[in-house]
């Protein structure tokens, strides 16, 4: 294995992709969003289809995709109060039907599973610099959108507008996975949001201590998984996954 | 001060519907200053609805109109989907901040005064929310609710679910809260009880306003037969 500048490009990418995502994971796991936060991700590959027909970066065109339909999942669920996933589960998986049509072959394999390996010093750049803004956004965000997960009406009463901390959140978690299709691809990316998660919350005393596990379990699982897959050559996404379910099956034997 | 300075809600013909279905129909009554309004009625009478109504949380027919500028304090009947969360009782409350993200002395401080005013120690403050009893996670949230001092507050069901030693502090702590702050309550309650000792005003409901005016006057055997549909067990404590 050689550590060369392509390497610390990769490693250096997925590390901030991961950061992002395990940030914003924590939120999908505990308003138990983590269905609507898989399929949301299907959304991806249209988008990347239409990219690609257009030969725009397809990065650009998961992310329009993507953000239109975290504003329509808010939409749907504040105007009918009918919970998400039976409105998401049906309409997404036909966006990812449609995607595996629209996506020429080539690219398939890329848009459902990442291909890190393949990527460029100006991806990273992009990647680096969207994470950080992500990451930064949601700690700001984190304290209206922790009072309007645990106590939406308490949230109104103190005056302010949990609907917008949603909607935010949302919008956020869009982006974060449009980043995350380079390393992951859109098939995965709901794994790497909540895996870290799911293993912080059997550690975690307090909200701020469940934040900080997600995101260390996150970089943890993302280097360790990329190293694994450099070594033996397999796709970083996959090998991050599965490193992650270890790490999982580990955290249960602390749970408290 | 005259009624119209005292008057601190006033609330004309306010109906609220769910689809086709009518919760609550031409609710009218007014509270004022320092009032201890209980708000009594059967299961689905509409009584969460009315004070959701009042808070502005759904949408309704009708005037509902606060005193400008007044600050209310809602203690709800419990927390939704607090399972998942492993919150502290301190991050609870700093969740109230008007800061996003940094620490917040202030509501530091005042959580702990407010935890003592109703006499609970500091040290539930690293405790996660989800491992609190019904009752001390009560009084954490009445905490949060005056957190800030508000003239007004909106209790639902104080003792659902509490033993009756219980029931005797919470309304012990309301009645000092009320001395001490000056506060207007106005408290859904299944417990007549509560009516004789502490309201100076009882509102009727089962989707309309069944009766209205201080408890001895309005709460005779009729009025209680057409409120909850046969004669309900009390004690007079006069």
């Amino acid at each position: 294995m050689v550590i060369d500048n392509q390497f610390l490009l990769i490693l250096i990418s997925g590390l901030f992709t991961a950061l992002a995502a395990s940030l914003l994971g924590a939120f999908i796991v505990v308003k138990r969003m983590a269905l609507v936060g898989d399929v949301l991700s299907h959304v991806a590959l249209p988008g990347i289809g239409l990219a690609l027909i257009l030969s725009i970066d397809p990065i650009y065109g998961a992310a329009v995709f993507l953000l239109a339909a975290a504003f329509g999942t808010w939409l749907i669920e504040k105007k009918t109060a009918l919970p998400p996933e039976a409105i998401i589960g049906t309409f997404f998986t036909a966006t990812l039907a449609l995607g595996v049509i629209l996506v020429p072959n080539e690219e398939l394999f890329e848009s459902l599973f990442g291909n890190l390996f393949a990527i460029k010093k100006l991806d990273a750049i992009v990647i680096i610099a969207a994470s950080s803004m992500i990451f930064s956004l949601t700690l700001l965000l984190s304290r209206r959108l922790t009072l309007s997960i645990a106590a939406p009406d308490l949230a109104k009463s103190a005056g302010f507008r949990p609907d917008f901390s949603y909607l935010a959140f949302l919008l956020l978690f869009a982006l974060s996975v449009a980043l995350g299709i380079k390393l992951i691809g859109s098939v995965l990316m709901g794994a790497l949001t909540i895996l870290p998660a799911v293993s912080a919350r059997n550690f975690a005393w307090s909200l701020k201590s469940f934040l900080v596990f997600s995101v260390i379990f996150g970089l943890v699982m993302t280097f360790t998984g990329i190293l694994i897959s450099t070594v033996f050559n397999f796709p970083p996404g996959p090998a991050v996954i599965l490193t992650g379910i270890i790490f999982f099956i580990i955290s249960l034997f602390f749970k408290k | 001060m005259t009624d119209n300075q005292k008057n601190i809600l006033n609330v004309r013909d306010l109906s609220v519907n769910f689809g086709k279905e009518e919760v609550l129909k031409d609710i009218s009554f007014s509270v004022n200053e320092g009032d201890f309004l209980a708000i009594i009625g059967p299961n689905g009478a509409g009584k969460t609805v009315l004070f959701r109504a009042l808070m502005g949380l759904i949408p309704y027919d009708g005037d509902v109109k606060w005193r400008t500028n007044i600050k209310i304090g809602y203690v709800p009947q419990k927390l939704m989907e607090k399972a998942e969360l492993p919150l502290t009782v301190k991050e609870f409350f700093s969740l109230k901040s008007k800061n996003l993200f940094f620490k917040d002395k202030q509501i530091a401080n005042s959580a702990v005064h407010e935890l003592k005013s109703i006499n609970i120690d500091s040290d539930i403050l690293n405790r996660q929310l989800i491992n609190l009893s019904r009752g001390e996670l009560q009084r954490v949230l009445i905490a949060w609710a005056i957190l800030g001092h508000p003239q007004v507050l909106l209790f639902d069901e104080p003792t659902a679910g509490i033993d009756i030693a219980g029931e005797e502090s919470v309304y012990n702590m309301l009645h000092k809260l009320q001395d001490e702050r000056g506060m207007t309550i106005i408290m859904i309650s299944h417990d007549l009880n509560v009516v004789y000792r502490y309201a100076n005003n009882v509102l009727c409901l089962n989707k309309e306003r069944l009766c209205y005016g201080e408890p001895e006057r309005a709460l005779t055997n009729e009025q209680i037969k057409r409120l909850y549909g046969e004669n309900a067990f009390y004690h007079h404590l006069h």
